[in-house]
């Protein structure tokens, strides 16, 4: 990088005149600018004209900006920044975008209780208010289904049931993301718009998803979620403490899953269907340290993964009591 | 055995020898988490994790040293017992007082309904009883259900029964037995689900 990013919005804003800097990427600099003023008409065409100037330029270099693995610390802040000023002037969000790492020494993993679960769906429903999922469509990153004795398959569980739970002789079992150490979903996407973070959480970039949705063929566990029309989450329901990497505003083309709360996870807390469930069928800790409760799973429990054999290695293990 | 044999079996015994043993002991994964056998000490992220109020040091040991559990006393709406339960007879004299003070109580707990007594001190109502006779702290509860429940107490040592206070960091601060089981009637109620979940493909 020979120019920084300030120097860059100047000349953008400066009706897409290249910079005066010899500088290796001025003619990239010199078609953004090109670029600028055509998506202005174009804009101004559909009738979306952004509300003022300063929206415009912050659009602009959103639009620009790199993939979210390739940005330095700074980088990430400033988009952060820009996240937060465009929610304020589009919406009136005053929302909280951290972009915070993961630490070392901690790799997430889960445990769902097939014997405790009561089937109240507690969970699915802070999943949606903290993870600000789309209200019309009814997206859910986590699902409960009632099972029958002796069925394993998620895939044929019924999840619509219209009764009081729980029932004599059925067992629930919920199934979300499973945070696969190898995923497959990672592979398919052609953008680099997905991966694994450091801590083991699969998350992302939706400003680099450009919506094929081949993860979502690739992923064996129907972990993805799509957003075929614009997502809708009124302002006051909006949970303001969000994470670039996760529960921030989505848009329309955009792939979206389960990131463990990421933006709760890395700091300390349990995820929200951890916390809002009332029979403590979930448990959610650090699989590198050996007197987690995660471990204890593990190490006293009798435990199963799905669809072991494909080597996917999923970090979500079922158990019984 | 002719030359066409030969090659055959030094194939079989080369593979054989080299042969490892099943793929699912040897992921990736699997590895990393059999080798993080160093304990964690200390909060690994960098956040303000504050130890909840009214929580109490709890009175069992866990691997990683102590920890904590949310008390009762102060969720318990008469308590101190000893307001009412006092004096010679220990029993208030009041007409209809029972019906009147623990009404709402639905004893049904164990199959042959235990009587108040078995858990509930029989001198010294602010405090429960061990089958035994030692005084028991309500804050502590989990020292009496663990004398019948003992598996299900070991796992909420673990970690595998119970629920965790807020954090999987830091401080590990976990619920009481009673915060979710009413001891009285310890199974959950049925009720109907908060919402309904999708097929999983959609």
């Amino acid at each position: 990088m020979c120019s920084s990013k300030k120097d860059k919005e100047q000349s953008l804003l400066l009706q897409g005149r290249p910079g005066k800097k010899s500088c290796r990427n001025s003619r990239r600099t010199f078609l953004k600018g090109a670029l600028a003023a055509g998506g202005a008409a174009l804009l101004t065409g559909c009738g979306a004209m952004p509300g003022s100037s300063e929206e415009f330029a912050l659009g602009w270099s959103e639009y620009f900006k790199k993939n979210y693995r390739l940005m330095t610390e700074e980088e990430k802040q400033e988009t952060a920044t820009r996240l937060e000023r465009l929610a304020d002037l589009k919406r009136k969000e005053n929302v909280q975008i951290s972009t915070k790492e993961a630490v070392g020494n901690v790799l997430y993993g889960y445990a769902f209780n097939i014997s405790r679960c009561e089937g109240y769906m507690d969970c699915v429903d802070a999943c949606i208010k903290e993870n600000n999922l789309d209200r019309k469509e009814a997206t859910q990153y986590v699902r409960i289904f009632e099972m029958e004795h002796g069925q394993m398959n998620v895939e044929s569980g019924n999840g619509k049931y219209f009764h009081e739970v729980p029932v004599e002789d059925k067992f629930y079992m919920g199934a979300q993301c499973f945070h696969c150490e190898d995923p497959p979903c990672v592979k398919a996407c052609p953008t680099k718009a997905t991966w694994k973070e450091e801590d083991g959480i699969v998350v992302v970039d939706y400003d680099w998803c450009i919506g094929c949705r081949y993860c979502l063929a690739a992923c064996p566990y129907w972990g993805r979620r799509f957003n075929w029309n614009e997502p809708e989450v009124p302002s006051e329901e909006l949970t303001k403490k969000q994470h670039y990497l996760g529960n921030r505003r989505r848009n329309k083309g955009e792939m979206e899953k389960c990131t463990f709360c990421i933006q709760r996870s890395r700091e300390g807390k349990l995820t929200a269907c951890t916390e809002a469930c009332p029979t403590g069928s979930r448990v959610f800790g650090n699989l590198l340290d050996p007197n987690s409760e995660i471990r204890y799973v593990l190490k006293k429990k009798k435990v199963f993964r799905l669809k072991e054999e494909l080597g996917t290695d999923p970090k979500f293990w079922y158990f019984m009591d | 055995m002719n030359r066409y044999h030969v090659l055959p079996t030094i194939l079989l015994v080369t593979m054989l020898v080299t042969a490892k043993p099943s793929a699912a002991s040897e992921s990736k994964l699997g590895a990393a988490i059999a080798g993080a056998t160093e304990p964690v000490s200390g909060q690994l992220v960098d956040a303000v994790i504050p130890l909840p109020e009214n929580t109490v040091l709890a009175r069992e040991k866990h691997p990683s040293g102590s920890f904590w559990v949310k008390t009762r006393k102060d969720q318990i709406e008469r308590f101190r017992c000893s307001r009412c339960h006092s004096g010679k007879a220990n029993q208030p004299q009041v007409n209809d007082g029972l019906k009147l003070a623990h009404g709402g109580i639905n004893l049904s707990h164990g199959q042959q309904k235990l009587p108040c007594t078995t858990c509930h001190h029989k001198e010294q109502r602010d405090f429960l009883a061990l089958e035994g006779g030692d005084k028991i702290d309500f804050d502590h509860a989990y020292q009496l259900c663990g004398q019948c429940h003992f598996r299900q107490k070991e796992d909420w040592i673990g970690g595998a029964h119970g629920k965790r206070d807020n954090y999987w960091d830091g401080d590990r601060v976990i619920w009481s037995c009673t915060e979710c089981h009413n001891p009285h009637s310890p199974r959950f109620e049925t009720r109907w689900p908060k919402t309904y979940s999708k097929t999983l493909n959609k």
